[in-house]
């Protein structure tokens, strides 16, 4: 391929050499960040990766001085456009920074105020710094906001921040962010908190901005998948520093630092399941940064450490591709040849035979009533209003395998598996668990029910009681349920410890003293505390880092092997369902629009919006070919869905249903049967719907370039 | 192509309290030649250039060492940049070579380039040879072949057309008037994907043009 | 995300006495807080002195009447005779170590009666807040409104009326703090709950079936420990400034034992006389109340931050 071509002046816009971070704390001082260096140049985007608490953000906090009273750069130089911005202190920093420099947060409320409307806030940027008049700064703004794709920008500017969905929100901060046309666009897990259809389009937006504006871009993330498709170059970081470093295609080709190794294999490609791979979690944990080692910072994790590691640092080499690495041995290691340490428990996975079955449910529906907040609406003048939040689901589980849940944020899964569990009671509709009605809530039914039917959940921070130990929190459902003699207690709830691979020792610690994984495993613990028969989880490893989530899947997977318990699992990330599920529902805003094996759904024919959350995934491989589908606009309200067909209002494959897609809006589509349980809810004919491509291919990149 | 294509964006810029030390170090470190002062959200009110750096000898004459290490430490990129008034700029959407010949025109080797006053980005001497690089295809390799021809319509077709019927690309192109001999232009091409004697073999068979240079270059 | 910890090594199971003491011994790291512990525990010190040494006894008139202080009696001498000193060190006992039952024989149980007032209103409040926070709808609405309705009365007022109407006696002025006080405490439990029961452990409880007391006392209240700790310290402030002023109005603890607000009621006619008899108590009752609130406000500032 030939060089590509720049124009303009090609220095670094950001250049960091040998930065050192550090925090003060009571009875001394953390390095949270240690010689870290990186440049980059105009019109790229450079990716920060590595897993939770690895010292992402307080290298972003370290550029925009925003340390907080106890952080500071401690070494290093930090140049800003060709500037020093390491020792200059307040007007001079801002005056070196001025506007050139702007920050994307998670939350986009951080950015927003919310008691102002949009457009006064887009115009203040314009009116104050610049002096612009108040109608030109108007002008300037729903431009910038028609330029991130805000549908009907004009009105947009004169809502209030709550009256936009999170999407749009963090639109809003980038069209804010970009206003002053800044030199530098540091971003920290903007996507992270949104729907991966919406994240899918804030992605497309990033990149197209970089080339337009020539910013220079920081993407911080823990998605690998993310990486792969907006940035050009990208560090991995680990316990506060890079450990390699270099442009995408190589570091996702050719992987070099053991670490990043490591990560890659945490992560289920998708359309990967359980019978056919492995998720190879990173044996130990991140140590915290008073306690690293001297020599290499991976090694006490690392499958190829040798005595020179143990002694001495590594330091950057740069390697034959290009890619900086921080490891002594890298052009030894050969990813290929890597075998799993054998310290890693890996979970055996037989595939089950479908057994009788355990949860059927038809039709069921849940609506919560909304109260309306008008005095007339207090004394019931008004018609009640519903919002339905299932809406005829209907499947069955059998015996010893697991359902996966996949849809967007709001969609019903977490209502769907509440109603299940009975902390809702169902609306209408038919419930039966194990030949029991369970449409009623957890009042109505048998202790002997309840025991049968637990529940993971997903935030480890909340998921323990902060004021009891391990033990007490796992012998409780034994004693409540009474499955283990009182005397017994203590030995069963040794012997959970163990399966979940946590020692005796974790008995009598206290939440606090645990790390997410570890509460995570607790958490599982005790829900297998009664022996159920069913267990729900949600989102179970969504708050984790990679590793920690390999390591906890594999867990669920073993237990399930071992124990023969049945999972509904619910998750958003689709390359984790698919992975850990037998059986897969596709729900979307109340309906479940397809159900079937794992497999089938991954694959041709697909129903228009799996199609389109398939086509949105990041893929952690920049060399594969995906479907470009958006999806318009944003979810519509639970309140009053639109008719016929939920999805008609965003439906990119309306046209090809019957009538150019005019039954999409007034008939309920029916259920096709694509056979083997495989069944698509859509008005489309089945041919057709088979006619669709794979949304994914993995193609080699073609090398021609003549015009 | 324009000057916002080949600009460079967000350029280096200081304040006008900047102090001129550090204005100085600023421009020998990144090897910049044009310093744009901007205030009040990057609108442009000044230019330093290196000559603006040198210290003036009657401004001096009646100061002793010492005083003159003071002088200097205390002078700000506002007293002694050239000021807006005096400062030739060019908007992102000129074309280049009128940008090219502002440059000439005034004898100056960059331009800063102003939207609404607030500074986007500068354009120097070095993007504009840059571009005349590019634009003659210096970073692909290929055949580079000069074709004199007379200045009258029709010519550059026949060129053409023989170019389409080998179904070749061209990477680089320009046309000038040839030096010291009226009527005539000099086509400069650059191919790629090709040898020299099949590039000489096709275009020495064009009537009434002729090839005045031909070789393989990168 | 989490953040990687250390590792801890195995540790035995903590008890209550050790849990109770961690918590409290974090107010150490900070210097406000410490000052306000030192002041609180010079007093708890006294009180124990007092129970079995005074410099005299405090309720006989062995001295000179309003005597300023001088060698023999330090704080010198109330309208009576009475030996200041000794009568401000048993002052301390009705407060925090004993409180007197009615009736003829003098029996006295431990705890102060601004320590079982305390203790009172953190029990009434705690199970309103709960059953309010946690049960939500109509239990909300009337329990809140209840109280509401009770806070809208001045404090002062509450305590006449309740004294008008029970008469005077320690036990009265437990049940006047406790129902002065039980509506802070139910608010701000109230407010801890709805917090809390939104927590996923919560939920496991309720996928358990467990019951709605269960999940109440034992899920959801230790979990409200911190903020009531420092809320119980104030209050035991208060209480100590509402007995000093019901002492001061003459509607405080019976007679004859000092009390540190029925000390300064009846030195205030002599007080042209005599200004410090009505200084040393009230500088008592002011450094009392101010070292509980400083204490507080350390513990508080230690509590948020540890839970960060
Ligand atoms: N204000 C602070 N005081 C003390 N230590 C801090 C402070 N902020 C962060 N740290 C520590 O610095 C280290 C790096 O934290 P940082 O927030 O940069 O990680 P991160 O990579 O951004 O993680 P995440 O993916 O969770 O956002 C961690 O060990 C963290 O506990
Ligand atoms: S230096 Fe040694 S321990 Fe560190 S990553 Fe390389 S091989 Fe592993
Ligand atoms: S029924 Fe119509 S609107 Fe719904 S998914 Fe099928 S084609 Fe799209
Ligand atoms: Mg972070």
């Amino acid at each position: 391929m030939a060089s590509e071509i720049t124009y303009g002046h090609t220095g670094p816009v950001l250049k960091l050499e040998d930065v050192a971070i550090a925090y003060k704390v009571r009875g001394g001082e953390i390095e949270a960040v240690q010689n870290v260096s990186f440049e980059i140049n105009r019109g790229e985007s450079h990716g920060i990766v590595g897993e939770s608490g690895c010292g992402k953000s307080t290298v972003a906090w370290a550029i925009v001085n925003f340390l907080g009273a106890n952080g500071y750069v401690k070494r290093g130089s930090v140049k800003f456009l060709g500037q020093e911005l390491v020792g200059k202190r307040g007007e001079d920093l801002r005056r070196l920074r001025g506007d050139q420099i702007a920050m994307v947060y998670q939350d986009p409320m951080q950015a927003l105020n919310p008691s102002m409307r949009l457009g006064d806030q887009l115009k203040e940027v314009l009116t104050v710094h610049r002096g612009l008049s108040n109608a030109e700064a108007e002008k300037r703004a729903i431009e910038m906001l028609e330029r991130v794709y805000m549908p009907d920008a004009a009105n947009v500017m004169k809502r209030f921040p709550h009256q936009i969905s999170g999407g749009q929100q963090q639109r809003v901060v980038i069209a804010m962010a970009l206003l002053n046309n800044p030199a530098l666009l540091i971003m920290d897990e903007p996507t992270t908190a949104l729907d991966v259809t919406v994240e899918a389009a804030v992605l497309d937006l990033i990149a197209e901005l970089r080339r337009e504006f020539d910013t220079a871009i920081m993407y911080i993330t823990h998605n690998l998948g993310v990486v792969a498709r907006v940035c050009t170059k990208v560090g991995v970081m680990y316990a506060g520093e890079m450990v390699e470093r270099g442009t995408v295609e190589q570091i996702f080709k050719h992987p070099q630092h053991p670490y990043t190794q490591g990560l890659m294999r945490c992560v289920p490609k998708l359309g990967a399941d359980k019978a056919s791979s492995m998720l190879y979690p990173i044996r130990g944990r991140v140590p915290p940064p008073n306690s690293r080692p001297i020599g290499c910072i991976f090694g006490p994790r690392c499958d190829y450490a040798r005595e020179r590691c143990r002694l001495e640092r590594p330091q950057p080499r740069i390697m034959s591709n290009g890619v900086e690495v921080r490891c002594h041995f890298a052009e030894e290691i050969d990813p290929a040849q890597w075998q799993p340490h054998e310290d890693i428990e890996l979970p055996t996975v037989h595939e089950v035979a479908p057994g009788e079955p355990l949860l059927k449910i038809e039709h069921l529906k849940k609506y919560y009533e909304v109260s309306g907040t008008t005095l007339k609406d207090l004394l019931g003048l008004t018609p009640k209003r519903y919002v339905k939040a299932v809406e005829d689901a209907t499947f069955t589980v059998r015996q010893g395998r697991t359902l996966g849940v996949v849809g967007e944020s709001g969609c019903g899964k977490s209502t769907l598996i509440k109603t299940i569990i009975g902390l809702e009671n169902s609306t209408d509709g038919k419930a039966e668990f194990m030949g029991f009605d369970i449409t009623g809530d957890i009042s109505s039914r048998d202790l002997a029910v309840i025991k049968e039917l637990q529940m993971v959940f997903q935030n480890p921070d909340s998921t323990m009681n902060p004021s009891y130990t391990v033990g007490q929190q796992i012998a409780r459902p034994m004693l409540r349920f009474k499955t283990v003699p009182k005397k017994q207690v203590r030995q069963e709830v040794i012997k959970l410890l163990q399966a979940m691979r946590l020692g005796e020792n974790y008995m009598d610690r206290l939440p606090r003293q645990l790390s997410g994984g570890e509460k995570q495993r607790v958490g599982i613990a005790r829900a297998l505390a009664s022996h159920p028969n069913l267990v729900l989880c949600d989102e179970p490893v969504s708050a984790l880092d990679v590793s920690v989530q390999a390591a906890i899947l594999n867990l669920l997977l073993d237990l399930q092997s071992k124990l023969g318990t049945t999972m509904v699992f619910i998750a958003h990330d689709l390359s984790v369902v698919r992975f850990f599920s037998d059986d897969v529902a596709v729900m979307y805003l109340g309906q479940i629009m397809e159900i079937g094996p794992a497999d089938a759904i991954y694959a041709p024919p697909y129903h228009p919006y799996t199609e389109a959350l398939l086509s949105a995934v990041p893929i952690p491989d920049p060399t594969a070919e995906q479907k470009h589908i958006r999806l318009e606009g944003s979810v519509p309200s639970a309140l009053d869905p639109p008719s016929g067909c939920r999805f008609h209002t965003r439906c990119p494959r309306r046209h090809l249903a019957p009538e150019e897609g005019a039954v999409c809006a007034t008939q309920i589509p029916p259920w096709q049967e694509i056979g083997n349980g495989h069944k698509i809810f859509c008005h489309i004919p089945q041919e057709i719907l088979r006619t669709f491509e794979p949304v994914i291919s993995i193609k080699e990149k073609d090398e021609s370039h003549v015009s | 192509m324009l000057v916002k294509d080949i600009m460079t964006r967000h350029p280096i810029m200081a304040a006008s309290d900047t102090p001129v030390t550090e204005v100085q170090s600023i421009m020998s470190q990144n090897g910049i030649r044009h310093l744009p002062v901007v205030g009040d959200g990057k609108r442009l009110q000044g230019l330093i250039t290196r000559q603006r750096l040198a210290l003036k000898a009657d401004e001096l004459g009646s100061l002793n060492v010492w005083e003159i290490t003071r002088h200097i430490s205390q002078l700000r990129a506002g007293q002694i940049m050239l000021k807006r008034a005096q400062v030739i700029t060019v908007t992102p959407n000129r074309t280049v070579e009128r940008a090219a010949a502002l440059l000439t025109d005034y004898k100056i080797s960059g331009l800063p380039v102003v939207e609404e006053e607030i500074v986007v980005g500068i354009i120097t001497e070095t993007d504009l040879l840059r571009a005349f690089q590019i634009m003659l295809g210096l970073p692909m390799s290929g055949v580079r072949v000069t074709v004199r021809m007379p200045n009258r319509k029709g010519e550059f077709n026949k060129l053409s057309s023989v170019i389409a019927q080998n179904g070749w690309g061209v990477t680089g192109m320009g046309s000038f008037p040839t030096p010291r001999n009226p009527g005539k232009y000099d086509l400069v091409l650059k191919i790629p994907d090709v040898s020299v004697d099949e590039v000489q073999e096709a275009l020495s068979s064009i009537p009434d043009q002729t090839i005045v240079d031909i070789r393989a270059a990168v | 995300m989490t953040v990687a910890q250390p590792v801890l090594a195995a540790s035995r199971p903590p008890s209550r006495l050790r849990k109770l003491w961690n918590s409290i011994s974090i107010v150490f790291q900070s210097r406000i807080g410490t000052a306000g512990l030192v002041v609180v525990a010079f007093w708890v010190i006294i009180a124990f002195v007092s129970l079995f040494w005074t410099p005299y006894p405090p309720n006989s008139s062995l001295f000179v009447q309003n005597l300023p202080h001088n060698s023999t009696n330090w704080l010198g001498t109330d309208h009576l005779g009475r030996d200041e000193l000794s009568r401000l060190m048993q002052g301390t006992q009705v407060i925090l170590l004993k409180t007197r039952l009615p009736g003829e024989n003098r029996i006295a149980i431990p705890g102060g009666v601004a320590i079982w007032g305390v203790l009172g209103s953190l029990l009434l409040g705690s199970v309103l807040g709960l059953n309010a926070g946690y049960r939500g709808g109509w239990w909300d609405q009337v329990i809140m409104q209840v109280l509401d309705a009770l806070i809208a009365f001045p404090v002062i007022v509450l305590y006449l009326v309740i004294i008008a109407a029970l008469g005077q006696g320690d036990l009265v002025v437990i049940f006047a703090i406790t129902i002065t006080g039980a509506p802070g405490v139910a608010r701000l439990v109230r407010g801890l709950t709805l917090d809390i029961k939104t927590r996923d452990y919560i939920r496991a409880a309720e996928t358990r079936g467990e019951s709605k007391a269960f999940i109440m006392y034992r899920e959801i209240l230790p979990n409200a420990r911190g903020p009531l700790l420092v809320d119980a310290m104030l209050r035991v402030g208060y209480a100590i400034f509402a007995i000093g002023t019901l002492g001061f109005l003459g509607l405080g603890l019976p007679p004859p034992d000092p009390d540190w607000g029925n000390m300064v009621n009846e030195a205030r006619r002599n007080i042209f006389i005599n200004q410090w008899a009505v200084i040393f108590p009230s500088l008592a009752i002011a450094s009392l109340v101010i070292g509980l609130n400083l204490f507080a406000d350390g513990l508080r500032e230690e509590i948020t931050r540890y839970q960060k």
